[in-house]
């Protein structure tokens, strides 16, 4: 008897892992589908890339130059400050490479496509958000990966095997959390009918504030990118971390827990807007 | 006469699109928006901590020196660019070519149409920032207030003459997408958008004196802070003036090159 329950527990644990894996699946080959696209168009693509890039250095120029004429803000270092931007644009690139399709859902919804994705036996989050590939996201990634690089040459930290670790879980729990706020801002479009809903921008235009250490803003500022839209644990709570900022440091190593948070709200959100949705004509 | 008629209608009609597709408009608004709070935090923080002046700027000479930036982004957004390739990709052009209007023409007075309802959005959010800050610095004196004025006409002259050139490139490429986000980079470097151009070093100064970029925010934001001397500033203004003529020239070149390829393609 009791044999039966344990073997039923593991084949229904074994059945949800085959689901798990199916879904990643999926994933791939619907977002496979969209890179052949993109692909067709060559030179588009490159300066695509090319201009993330630019966007860059652009940024960094604009560090740089105030690192020139003063040696810290706030306290904060050039390459603490470089560390957070790069860590939004690393983090904008893997939402623009893998997860673009959030930022055509409004459109899907507007039209009526998506109702294509509603009678498919795959979940409709994970047909969002393969649905389209940014591949000015590559750009992105490299020259953010280089900057984090270049950055972490210049902690004052002992690197041990934990740290290292630690570096890794939260890059993954930064993107996380990115890509679960670009997904929760997506689904406004189940309330807000319009071709063009403004919460998706409005919510991502928020990680500008990010791209510097939140110590400068006020409290309300602070709250909002903290505690509303987490955008402080994809670049600020990470770094302080990283470069063992003592005031700060312990936060970071919530980032994983806030990652999970924020995807459990994403999803929720999603399907809460998914109850409301009646095709358009409706 | 019918001439003129024929342009500001153009011009109202663009105005009235705006009005009621707002919603390029309110992306590049909010887009900025955000970037500018951000910025006033980021530089009270460092004036806090350097009281006194950075590069011959003071705290309220930034905030003023910020937001003249600001009313200046908000002026002829991507979403211009964005049209006006769209145009060209889906063959509206066509349209255009068989109108007894002048082309370039008809897209500036596309583009002004909404200039004085961007101008006044901008103002508005502009005055809720700089009040929340604390104020600004004023216009240096009268004279330097008139000259802005006239160094912000000639800045947006200057700005279409570049998104036109940018948007004339969608006959030969398949998006213009990244061509634009490029553009806008550049432009964000070599303008003096993000920071003055005296806090680069010379050799990045070197390269913005000789782009056209630094006529569209950097003359008129010095201009208003009357940091340039008179001649320096009739200086900056005829060199305006110089790129707004040759970039509308370059704009012309371009769409009649760009006629003979539509040309090819379609016959």
């Amino acid at each position: 008897m009791a044999a039966d329950v344990a073997a039923g527990t593991r084949s229904a644990a074994a059945a949800r892992l085959v689901a798990a894996r199916r879904l990643v699946y999926l994933y791939f080959r619907c977002l496979g589908q969209q890179m052949k696209a993109i692909m067709a168009y060559e030179a588009n693509f490159i300066v695509l890339m090319f201009s993330a890039v630019l966007v860059q250095l652009a940024g960094l120029a604009f560090i740089w130059a105030i690192f020139q004429r003063i040696p810290d803000v706030n306290g904060w270092t050039f390459w603490q400050v470089v560390m957070m931007s790069a860590l939004i644009f690393v983090t904008e690139g893997v939402g623009s490479l893998f997860f673009e399709g959030t930022w055509r859902l409004s459109y899907l919804v507007y039209t009526g496509q998506f109702d294509q994705m509603l009678v498919r036996p795959i979940s409709p989050i994970v047909q969002v958000l393969a649905g389209a590939v940014g591949f000015n996201g590559l750009g992105n990634i490299v020259t953010g990966f280089v900057l984090i690089g270049i950055a972490m040459a210049n902690v004052p930290v002992q690197w041990t095997p934990g740290r290292v670790l630690m570096l890794v879980i939260l890059l993954v729990s930064a993107a996380t959390i990115r890509v679960a706020i670009n997904l929760a801002s997506a689904a406004s479009t189940f309330w807000i009918r319009s071709p063009w809903s403004m919460v998706p921008m409005f919510v991502h235009q928020l990680g500008d504030f990010a791209k510097y250490p939140i110590t400068i803003y006020s409290v309300a500022v602070q709250a909002l990118i903290v505690v509303a839209v987490p955008f402080a644990f994809v670049s600020f709570f990470p770094t302080a971390f990283v470069f063992g900022v003592e005031a700060w440091s312990l936060a970071g190593l919530l980032t994983p827990l806030v990652a999970i948070y924020a995807v459990v709200m994403a999803v929720w959100i999603f399907r809460v807007g998914l109850n409301r949705y009646e095709s358009s004509g409706h | 006469m019918s001439h003129i008629r024929k342009y500001r209608s153009l011009a109202r009609t663009s105005l009235e699109i705006t009005f009621v597709y707002r919603a390029g408009f309110v992306l590049n608004m909010i887009g900025t928006v955000f970037y500018v709070v951000a910025m006033f935090y980021l530089w009270q923080t460092i004036f806090l901590g350097n009281p006194g002046s950075l590069s011959g700027f003071t705290w309220p000479e930034m905030k003023a020196y910020l937001l003249v930036a600001f009313l200046l982004n908000s002026l002829l957004t991507w979403y211009d660019e964005w049209i006006m390739s769209q145009d060209i990709r889906e063959g509206r052009v066509a349209v255009d070519l068989a109108r007894p209007i002048d082309f370039q023409a008809a897209r500036f007075a596309g583009a002004m149409g909404p200039v004085p309802f961007e101008f006044c959005s901008a103002l508005a959010v502009g005055a809720i920032v700089a009040t929340v800050f604390g104020g600004i610095a004023l216009p240096a004196d009268p004279v330097h207030a008139a000259l802005f004025l006239v160094t912000c006409a000639l800045a947006t002259l200057v700005k279409f003459g570049i998104v036109y050139c940018v948007s004339m490139t969608a006959f030969w490429t398949t998006g213009i997408e990244g061509i634009v986000v490029s553009r806008i980079a550049i432009q964000n470097i070599f303008s003096g958008a993000l920071i003055p151009l005296v806090f680069f070093p010379d050799v990045l100064r070197g390269i913005a004196a000789v782009l056209p970029f630094q006529a569209m925010i950097s003359t008129p934001a010095l201009t208003y802070l009357g940091k340039l001397d008179g001649p320096t500033t009739l200086f900056m203004i005829g060199v305006q003036a110089f790129w707004a003529i040759g970039l509308a020239i370059a704009g012309r070149l371009m769409w009649r090159r760009a006629v003979r390829a539509v040309t090819i393609n379609g016959g």
